[in-house]
């Protein structure tokens, strides 16, 4: 018999530790997968905006590959399929992996646009100084194009944080799997979804305020 | 081809596949509807509905669709007794809830990307709020929708996925469970793994159907550009 009862602040005081350890690999696991998808968007965005051959070509077969087939697949590809091969990789690792693959996917398209905004006189006003393709990219198109993929970059990571959520499905001990697994025990089940409604919410609409934030100050100045 | 294969893949197609493609339709149909009714609301001068839907709005959008997923499958049941679903429903009430948040975004915009003068024009010839938006604002601005609604399909049918956590029985959860069957022992099983083969083909089903679907909303888009709406 499930007693018509609701204690929120009993729910986490009596499971702080846990619920706290698992806040916390959820922001570990999407803090690594986030600063890996930024670099794979950085780079493989150059390599399409500036049409690199053959990287160039891979990358689209990666992002059309990782954009057509639902991240929840991709994760039961990577943990249950891979080893068959003999490539087995613990949760954690699975964890960051696979989202970090999602979201470079996704930011490389954020960061070809960005690059692709960029004026192709301002890249010829650097080689006119002087600068190789490669400085005129880190002189001129990173900072300008990086900064006007802001936004759509910060809208990526936000869904990668919030795909953090599908490693319930390995048993990756984030704060979903956590709290619901408390819940299973001690039948708290309103208890467990308030806190992980509010958790999540709060951290996305956090970061969703960073993201206007970003886009006032780190906007171009003709643009603003 | 192995004797293993046939078996799989029908129980795959014939069982799974309807089950995607059922909660795909229905949330997308559902979101559509409610979507374009809230996203028109949004528009109207009345703050505190405004403010309803724009909760509405953030809300759905900010939570992981996993634990929208969890809220309609275990959270509204112990609330109410009578408010339990099949797992397939559940996720499709969930698609439903977030696919509605994005539509009504979107259609907020492109409502509101609609010149002054088309609502004064049908005002001036007698049509009330209703009539204004069903005959002339809505016709014009579903024009501007049509590429999200592709990318809402795309999204929508991957995310149907969602229904395999807790057991519905779409493409992923049919794979999943003739994986578990070849893998037990005999003479229930094969005892042999297949996972590799099954998952890959799960994410071949997918891609086929979403490739062409992305390829189309890109085309709508373009061509919604150098019609002049981008």
């Amino acid at each position: 018999m499930i007693l018509a009862t609701y204690d929120l602040w009993g729910f986490v005081s009596e499971n702080q530790a846990e619920l706290l350890e698992g806040l916390l690999n959820t922001l570990k696991v999407s803090a690594i997968a986030i600063a890996g998808a930024f670099v794979i968007g950085a780079i493989l965005g150059a390599a399409r905006a500036h049409r690199i051959p053959v990287v160039s070509q891979l990358t689209v077969v990666y992002v059309e590959v990782i954009r057509n087939t639902p991240i929840l697949v991709q994760i039961f590809f990577i943990f249950y399929a891979l080893p068959q091969l003999g490539i087995v990789f613990d949760q954690f690792t699975v964890a960051w992996l696979s989202v970090m693959i999602w979201g470079g996917a996704f930011n490389s398209e954020n960061f070809r646009a960005g690059f692709e905004a960029v004026p192709y006189r301002y890249r010829e006003a650097g080689y006119a100084l002087g600068f190789s393709r490669f400085a005129t990219f880190l002189n001129v198109t990173l900072p300008i194009g990086g900064r006007i993929s802001i936004p759509s970059s910060i809208n990526t990571y936000i869904s990668v944080l919030k795909n953090t959520s599908l490693m319930y499905v390995i048993g990756y001990a984030e704060l979903t799997t956590t709290s619901l697994n408390i819940s299973n025990l001690t039948l708290e089940t309103k208890e467990s979804l308030t806190v992980l409604a509010v958790t999540y919410l709060s951290l996305v609409w956090g970061l969703s305020a960073l993201i206007r934030f970003a886009e006032s100050r780190l906007a171009l100045p003709e643009s603003r | 081809m192995p004797a293993w294969v046939e078996p799989v893949a029908r129980y795959v197609l014939f069982e799974g596949l309807p089950g995607t493609l059922r909660v795909s339709a229905i949330a997308v149909v559902g979101s559509a509807l409610i979507g374009v009714l809230l996203g028109t609301l949004m528009t109207v001068d009345f703050l505190p509905l405004r403010w309803l839907i724009r909760l509405y709005i953030e809300v759905f959008r900010g939570l992981p669709i996993l634990v929208t997923v969890f809220i309609v499958y275990i959270g509204l049941p112990s609330v109410s007794r009578s408010l339990e679903f099949d797992p397939l429903a559940a996720a499709t009430i969930a698609l439903v809830l977030w696919g509605s948040a994005q539509v009504a975004e979107a259609t907020r915009g492109a409502v509101q990307s609609i010149p002054r003068e088309q609502h004064e024009a049908a005002s001036a010839l007698g049509f009330g709020w209703v009539g204004r938006h069903g005959f002339v604002i809505l016709p014009q601005a579903l024009r501007r929708l049509l590429p999200p609604f592709v990318s809402l399909l795309v999204n929508i049918v991957q995310n149907s996925t969602l229904a395999q956590v807790i057991g519905g029985l779409e493409v992923l959860e049919a794979g999943e469970r003739q994986n578990e069957r070849l893998t037990a022992i005999p003479p229930i099983g094969l005892g042999e793994i297949h996972a590799f083969e099954i998952f890959g083909g799960v994410l071949v089903i997918f891609f086929v159907i979403s490739f062409p679907l992305t390829r189309l909303a890109a085309v709508l888009e373009k061509r919604l550009a150098r019609a002049g709406f981008g």
